[in-house]
């Protein structure tokens, strides 16, 4: 009875759990206002990640390609980001910031993007946009390194480097919420408000979940504005929620500016959100109210309506990104829960050190698996070849047919859920994310009970 | 000058020729639009990459295959559970993708040896497949790995496995349009030939190329070509096993559906081993029947096929004309990827009654925008690589009903209130068949007089709120202005169909017919 952490032995992806670092960028991207990213390569790696961003949200988002062809993979293909920057500026006059983001394309044909930016400073931008305010930042996001998650960190870095400006302290909390959803951020901002805290939330991506107005308004995109950049280095203090995304930019604020700074936990049920709020106490010496007291006895009420009875000893498979998948095993241990099988994607060496995950081979009394470096098959040959024996999955919508094949009920959580209706608008973080995934997992195992006639008349009474 | 000049694009001279209106009595030489030219950097185009033309549009759809990428793992995650390529072996090739996940040290040193450690793992995960794909990305195309040597290397050491490798990356071609030429070309040359039928069962004997079973299309022809006992050797792809395709060579036609994506091959197949190539649609009432009709007259059997027509379009050609009538001149921007353009182009105008505002294309190419430029209405705007602005701006100039695109640009319609079609992955398809056409026209009517898209409309600051009803059915809106005659014609009806209209097909059984010759060993056959 142990909790082991290994890495996946096979050389080889079988179905992904991930996908590589320009999506990273790109969803960082899209959270700033005014911010169209140009990905510097082949047009698949926008077409699918903007194709993959509309299914998960339902909604659109505007991103570049240099639609880098033959000719510029064999010449060199800096030209195209030339041409690319001066047509996206002529036709959005709107736009300001410009990430340039590499592929795996453009750093093996070894592309100078610094040198055409620094080029493009030194001439577009004065002769052609004189009054204008463009900032076009290079971001190196090869495919071949970390995923998707170590892209996000790298990008939201680079947004916070070039922004960050010294001036007079302003007396607010950055607060890093990594990838999370809009119903996330709304949940966030609830309690910072209810904290009374002034905080500027990177990336405020709650307009993510866009309306459909009569008079028309076609674009999604995020409210984070440059101000709110250069203002992070003049915050009173840093909270990152994830240690793999956005953690870098908190730590570089840190050294650079000397501010306060607290990373994770993921406040990913009641005991995170706990330590969060008594975070958010420590840097901004405010207490925590009345009304958040009443509104985690909401939540524990809720939850003790299902612990006992219907959750204890369930055993649950967690995959995804990686501070999200382990915010969620510790919750389903406070719910007596029994995960069995983590896998956290891709070949970051710091897994094995998490103090999270440290704290889980500590203390866990049932047999349990961190797999590092994962892949659905991992999962999937434990289910069908091994005897692991599951009674719920967590996470997205890629590893559907594992749930669907082997009849274990599961829930939709993470990024990207798309074969689910409006998983983004819910939070999984704070209290309301407590509440959330707890009577989601308990109603996705009624309906389960229901559909495979086990104990289903048991809910007759309850 | 019929070339439209779009407001958004004027600071791109390049984009000048792009696009055209189909003006009255014009022909084609004086509006016809540039295609298949590189894009312009940063102007938000649509378009995919080679790689996904090769892979995700023509490889995967292929259902008893591991189809593995070479190269990081983001090319394979991107282009897996995007599309609905289902396959009646339980979706193997929908729900398993591979990826050899290439990392920096194997950039640096090559990665042939982390391909063949993949393909050895793989066959080893799936015992039962013996057949593999590999697709090259724009990553390992650079490095300079020999994927064909160590696949040549795999299948000399595994004798039951087969192996086909489609150097097709990312950076090749304008558009995915590239990579479709390169697979085409790559399995023409590696595989077809290399293997016999198993049986020759008819005498009449074709292969099925561009078709893709996107929701079941093709188990829908299918069901049309086992009806007329004409055997189907292959499919090209959809649906179509590895070891089928590798016999392409004994059939009699290549029944060809997307030209623009397997015209190749048909024409390799004809210079190669002397097989006609028969162009069709599967779309819409008179163009189905008319290919059938081909068929047969090619085999010298009309009246199978005349059987066929007659009994389907006395099925359910009631039901399609009780849309049409509901449908007429409602404005329709079709806007699909390439062959698309071509194939719903008239028939949608000349079957459901709408009409065709303008058409588009991501990859097709000249010859795509000259088929469909002669087939839609006058008046057309027609535009060759469009982009996200010059979308926008046509939608609000010609303020369509509805449009038929991508999944992406679908949301961008629905901010403007004007309600999409996935023009690639259906909605509730399969929309090839007479049954299947029906479903199309029964999903454009749900989508137009949807009660939700009148109430989008509504604007409760400023406009008069109605409060006169709670709810409205979709009858209630197609109806309101339809002649009584119209409306209460006995003789029509709505879709009849069952939501799976799959289910039933799949367990059939045929009718067999007589042979004219004994049945000769496959070998033999042609």
């Amino acid at each position: 009875m142990e909790c082991q952490v290994k890495p996946r032995e096979r050389a080889g992806i079988i179905n992904p759990i991930f996908t590589c670092q320009p999506c990273g960028a790109q969803f960082a991207s899209i959270g700033i206002k005014d911010c169209i990213g140009i990905v510097h390569g082949g047009q698949g790696c926008v077409m699918f990640v903007r194709l993959l961003f509309s299914q998960h949200f339902k909604e659109s988002f505007e991103l570049a390609s240099s639609s880098v062809h033959e000719d510029g993979a064999i010449f060199g293909a800096v030209g195209r980001v030339e041409q690319a920057v001066d047509v996206l500026l002529m036709r959005y006059p709107h736009v300001k910031v410009v990430p340039i983001i590499s592929t795996c394309l453009t750093e093996v044909i070894g592309d100078d993007i610094e040198g055409v930016v620094r080029k493009l400073n030194a001439e577009l931008l004065p002769e052609k946009y004189p009054d204008r305010e463009v900032h076009l930042i290079p971001i190196h996001t090869p495919s071949f390194v970390g995923s998707m998650v170590s892209g996000y960190d790298i990008t939201v870095l680079d947004f916070v480097k070039y922004f960050a400006e010294k001036t007079e302290p302003n007396g607010k909390l950055n607060v890093f919420t990594g990838w999370v959803n809009p119903g996330d951020v709304t949940a966030l901002k609830h309690l910072l408000a209810q904290m009374d805290i002034d905080a500027t939330v990177f990336f405020e991506i709650e307009t993510f979940d866009s309306p459909l107005m009569p008079e028309g308004n076609h674009v999604s995109h995020g409210e984070t504005t440059i101000e709110d950049l250069q203002g992070s280095a003049n915050a009173m203090g840093t909270i990152a929620l994830n240690r793999y995304e956005g953690a870098k930019a908190a730590e570089f604020l840190q050294s650079e500016f000397e501010i306060p700074t607290i990373i994770g936990p993921t406040p990913i049920g009641i005991r995170n959100t706990d330590t969060f709020l008594k975070n958010l106490k420590a840097l901004t010496g405010k207490p925590i109210p009345e009304s958040l007291v009443r509104e985690r006895g909401i939540a524990i009420d809720a939850l003790t309506d299902l612990v006992h009875m219907f959750l204890a000893d369930k055993r649950v498979a967690i995959y995804g990104n990686p501070d999200l998948v382990i915010g969620l095993a510790q919750f389903c241990i406070d719910l007596e829960m029994k995960p069995k099988v983590l896998l956290l994607g891709d070949d970051n060496s710091r897994y094995k050190d998490d103090p999270r995950v440290k704290e889980l081979q500590e203390n866990v009394d049932w047999d349990m698996e961190v797999i590092t470096n994962a892949d659905f098959w991992e999962l999937e040959d434990r289910i069908k070849n091994k005897g692991l024996e599951l009674d719920l999955m967590l996470g997205h919508s890629k590893g559907r047919f594992i749930s669907i094949d082997y009849d274990i009920p599961m829930l939709r959580v993470g990024f990207p859920t798309y074969d689910r209706a409006g998983m983004y608008r819910h939070p999984v973080v704070g209290y309301a994310g407590a509440i959330w995934l707890a009577e989601q997992m308990a109603n996705t195992l009624f309906t389960d009970m229901e559909h495979k006639k086990v104990r289903e008349w048991s809910l007759n009474v309850w | 000058m019929p070339y439209h000049e779009f407001e958004c694009s004027k600071c791109i001279p390049e984009r000048k020729k792009h696009a055209v209106v189909k003006g009255h009595g014009e022909d084609l030489t004086s509006a016809l639009p540039l295609g298949y030219l590189n894009t312009i950097p940063g102007t938000i185009s649509e378009r995919g990459c080679a790689y996904c033309g090769a892979k995700h549009v023509i490889g995967t759809p292929m259902k008893d295959v591991i189809h593995l990428s070479h190269g990081p793992l983001g090319c394979t995650y991107d282009t897996w559970q995007t599309k609905r390529y289902i396959s009646d072996n339980d979706n193997f090739q929908i729900k398993y993708t591979f990826a050899t996940d290439m990392k920096e040290k194997n950039v640096v040193f090559g990665a042939e040896k982390l391909l063949k450690q993949n393909i050895l793992e793989a066959f080893k995960a799936f015992p039962k497949i013996k057949r593999m794909t590999i697709y090259q990305t724009c990553a390992s195309a650079l490095i300079g790995d020999d994927l064909n040597a160590i696949a040549a290397e795999v299948m000399e050491e595994m004798p039951e496995v087969d192996i086909f490798v489609c150097n097709s990356p990312g950076f090749g071609g304008p558009s995915q349009s590239g990579g479709h030429h390169k697979i085409n070309i790559a399995w023409v040359n590696q595989k077809v030939g290399t293997l016999e039928p198993k049986e020759i069962t008819s005498d009449y004997v074709i292969n099925y190329v561009g078709e893709y079973n996107i929701q079941g299309d093709q188990e829908v022809m299918m069901d049309f070509f086992k009806r007329m006992g004409v055997q189907v050797l292959s499919t090209f792809t959809g649906n179509g096993t590895y070891d089928d395709l590798r016999c392409m060579h004994r059939a009699q036609l290549n029944v060809l559906e997307c030209a623009r994506s397997a015209e190749y091959i048909c024409n390799e197949l004809r210079v190669r081993y002397g097989i006609p190539r028969l162009d069709i649609d599967g779309f819409g009432f008179e163009p189905l029947g008319n290919s059938l009709r081909k068929i047969g007259l090619f085999f010298g059997i009309e009246d199978r096929a005349q059987a066929i027509i007659d009994e389907e379009t006395a099925r359910w050609k009631p039901e399609l004309d009780w849309y049409k009538a509901r449908l007429m001149h409602k404005k329709v921007c079709l806007w699909p990827g390439g062959s698309k353009l071509w194939h719903w182009a008239h028939v949608i105008h000349a079957e459901m009654g709408v009409d065709v505002v303008s058409v588009y294309t991501k990859f097709g190419h000249q010859g795509d925008m000259e088929k469909g430029i002669s087939r839609c209405e006058e008046g057309a705007l027609a535009i060759d690589d469009p982009n996200e602005l010059e979308g926008l701006e046509a939608m609000e100039t010609l303020e369509p009903d509805i449009i038929f695109t991508g999944k992406r640009p679908g949301e961008v319609a629905k901010k403007i209130r004007v309600p999409y079609l996935n023009a690639h992955a259906y909605h509730n398809g399969p929309w090839k068949g007479w049954e299947g056409w029906v479903r199309f026209a029964r999903d454009i009517y749900n989508a137009i007089f949807s009660p939700i898209h009148e109430l989008a409309k509504l604007d409760i600051s400023k406009d008069e709120i109605p409060g006169d009803c709670g709810f409205k059915t979709q009858r209630m809106l197609s109806d309101a202005n339809l002649p009584d005659e119209v409306r209460n014609d006995p003789t029509l009806r709505q879709y009849t169909g069952k939501f799976d209209c799959l289910k039933d097909l799949r367990g059939k059984t045929y009718p067999v017919f007589e042979r004219k010759t004994a049945a000769a060993p496959a070998a033999a056959a042609v």
